[in-house]
């Protein structure tokens, strides 16, 4: 009799235990998404030439060729190095623009909803003032009066995006300021820095970092929009969108030049939505 | 209802204040403008001159009201590179734009809108994931890709339209085709959601068990209602006709106004761009300024003498 009622408790530890069930899509997304990072992380080890190094022999050399794998641009530098360079840079600016977005967007929540009042009012304005304009138009107008420089551009792209962050931030810090955890730690004399920091941001950390997943892929096509009209990412670095921009010129004698690039984009920006969307699922349903 | 529209006109002119002050401080933070205008090889008699004639031996306060008041009187300033007003320039290329962004307008709302409250009707259903698997994937295909791909199949390969260029109505066809499919999907997305949120609520589910056929609970009851929130996207896209062709008019080579933003920030004609900044600007406050309008309408409770309860 002992083990049979000792067996519920252990099936249900068991499944506990057991990693979640993903849907295909999911582990597919999930699947691409590592390889990316990987692929960034690991970019000067896995090119097979160096993304500057000329090959003038095999200039506008086809894919298949036993030497360029995914052939070569007009100048015989490698298609494949050079889109492993871009997968890396493409994605560190994506990135750093997230985490810049995610952490002046929550801040700026957590301001308003600690202030209230005046403060509270210029952080909406300012976010309704950004939601409403766009964004590449504004982008462009920086870049235009400061000129172009790769930090420039990552502090750029983040601002895309804050706004989202600072109003959920302000929205659920307001109502967590209500319940009993957060007055406990006030009431025990916790500055606000720790009370925000330490109660408020890991509570609510969840469904920002949901916001983050839906956000990254807009800053993805947003970077790779800018470098392709020229005005992202310079040369001699070379980012995806920057890849479509020169392999334009190519287009109808070599358009691998610009394929691979631009089916790398597609399916980042899809694998991070569907993973966003699986997250949001999971995480928080408030979202949907 | 007068009082709403009231505060929002106000809103809207902080806003545009907003983008005029946000423009006169990163003019004065990038570089000198007499620099900028007079080159590099002006002499220091000639630099002090026109501070002077410019006012920008002024105190920084009285330089924003003039900046300001300029801006009133139109004075946008002139293109760099052939010393005509900015405002002309960009003038011009604002029939070239609106060519492309109008017909792309309707593209996206007579596909967009119809194609989420259908998939909305038949949620979970074969038609719903049909079309919001092209709606994702209208959505993460970045319009210059789309673009060019499309390039690639009927210009290149079939040879059936022109690739580029502005001679014929048939060259807007590829650019307008870009345009639409990106702002489809995004529609259709929206419209969807909306819709199920409609249609989960209990007025709906009121309506239909009193008997009201269901065709008419949709257009009486479920349409009106998800436009509300539908409108607000929709008027984000009518903001962004002027300039929201940036990138497709560099893929098509259209002599729009993106067109011409692109190259004046290549060649960091300030004036131009703050030219294309402003009239951006106004043009999105003036559409929120009719969405907020057109909700008086759609949303009983802000309509005046509405009776309470009316849905």
């Amino acid at each position: 009799m002992a083990d049979v009622s000792l067996a519920p408790p252990r099936r249900a530890l068991l499944a506990r235990l057991r990693p979640p069930r993903l849907p295909i899509a999911v582990a597919l997304a999930l699947a691409w998404v590592v390889a990316m990072v990987l692929i960034a992380i690991f970019a000067d080890r896995i090119a097979p030439h160096g993304y500057t190094t000329l090959d003038l022999k095999n200039r506008l050399a086809g894919p298949g060729n036993p030497v360029h794998w995914l052939g070569t641009d007009e100048l015989g530098r490698d298609v494949l190095s050079r889109l492993v360079a871009s997968i890396r840079v493409s994605l560190a600016i994506a990135f750093g623009a997230t985490v810049i977005s995610a952490v002046v967007g929550t801040t700026l929540g957590f301001l308003a909803a600690h202030f209230r009042g005046a403060v509270e009012q210029a952080v909406l304005m300012l976010a309704d003032f950004q939601a409403s304009m766009p964004f590449l138009i504004m982008a462009l107008s920086v870049l235009a009066f400061f000129g172009n420089s790769l930090p420039l551009l990552i502090g750029l792209m983040g601002l895309y995006g804050w706004e989202r962050y600072a109003r959920i931030a302000r929205g659920l810090a307001v109502s967590a300021g209500a319940q009993g955890y957060a007055a406990a730690v006030r009431q025990l004399g916790a500055t606000p820095a720790r009370v925000y920091g330490r109660h408020i941001l890991p509570n609510i950390a969840s469904t920002l970092i949901v916001s983050a997943t839906l956000v990254f892929p807009e800053v993805i096509l947003m970077e790779s929009g800018l470098s392709f009209l020229g005005l992202g990412v310079q040369p001699p670095m070379t980012s995806l969108g920057n890849m479509v921009g020169w392999g334009r010129e190519y287009l109808t004698r070599a358009p691998w030049i610009l394929l691979a690039p631009s089916i790398t984009i597609v399916l980042t920006t899809l694998a991070v939505s569907i993973l966003g969307d699986g997250l949001r699922d999971r995480l928080d349903p408030t979202l949907r | 209802m007068l009082r709403h529209l009231l505060f929002r006109g106000l809103r809207a002119l902080l806003t545009v204040a907003l983008v005029v002050t946000f423009a006169f401080v990163v003019l004065r933070l990038s570089a000198d403008p007499a620099l900028i205008i007079l080159g590099p090889e002006a002499s220091p008699e000639m630099i002090a001159a026109f501070r002077k004639s410019w006012g920008l031996d002024e105190p920084i306060w009285v330089q924003y009201v003039d900046y300001f008041r300029a801006i009133l009187r139109g004075e946008l300033g002139r293109s760099m590179r052939d010393g005509r007003p900015a405002i002309e320039l960009v003038a011009e290329r604002i029939p070239a734009t609106l060519a492309l962004t109008l017909p792309a307008l309707a593209l996206k709302l007579g596909v967009g809108v119809p194609a989420g409250i259908w998939a909305s009707l038949h949620r979970g259903t074969v038609i719903d994931r049909a079309v919001m698997a092209m709606a994702v994937a209208g959505f993460t295909v970045p319009s210059f890709v789309l673009g060019l791909v499309l390039v690639l199949i009927f210009s290149v390969r079939l040879g059936w339209l022109p690739s580029g260029g502005q001679d014929t109505w048939v060259h807007a066809v590829l650019p307008i085709v870009t345009m639409g499919v990106g702002g489809a999907a995004a529609l259709a997305r929206f419209t969807r959601s909306a819709m199920l949120e409609v249609l989960g609520q209990p007025y709906i589910r009121t309506a239909s068990a009193k008997g009201v056929p269901w065709a008419r609970v949709i257009r009486d009851h479920a349409l009106p209602n998800a436009a509300i929130p539908t409108v607000t996207i929709v008027g984000f896209m009518v903001g962004t006709l002027i300039a929201g062709a940036v990138v497709v008019e560099s893929v098509f080579s259209w002599p729009g106004v993106g067109r011409l933003l692109v190259v004046a920030v290549a060649n960091r004609d300030l004036a131009v761009v703050q030219c294309i900044l402003l009239l951006v600007a106004a043009t999105m406050v003036c559409s929120n300024l009719l969405v907020d309008f057109l909700y008086g309408f759609l949303d009983p409770r802000l309509r005046q003498g509405a009776r309470a309860g009316a849905h």
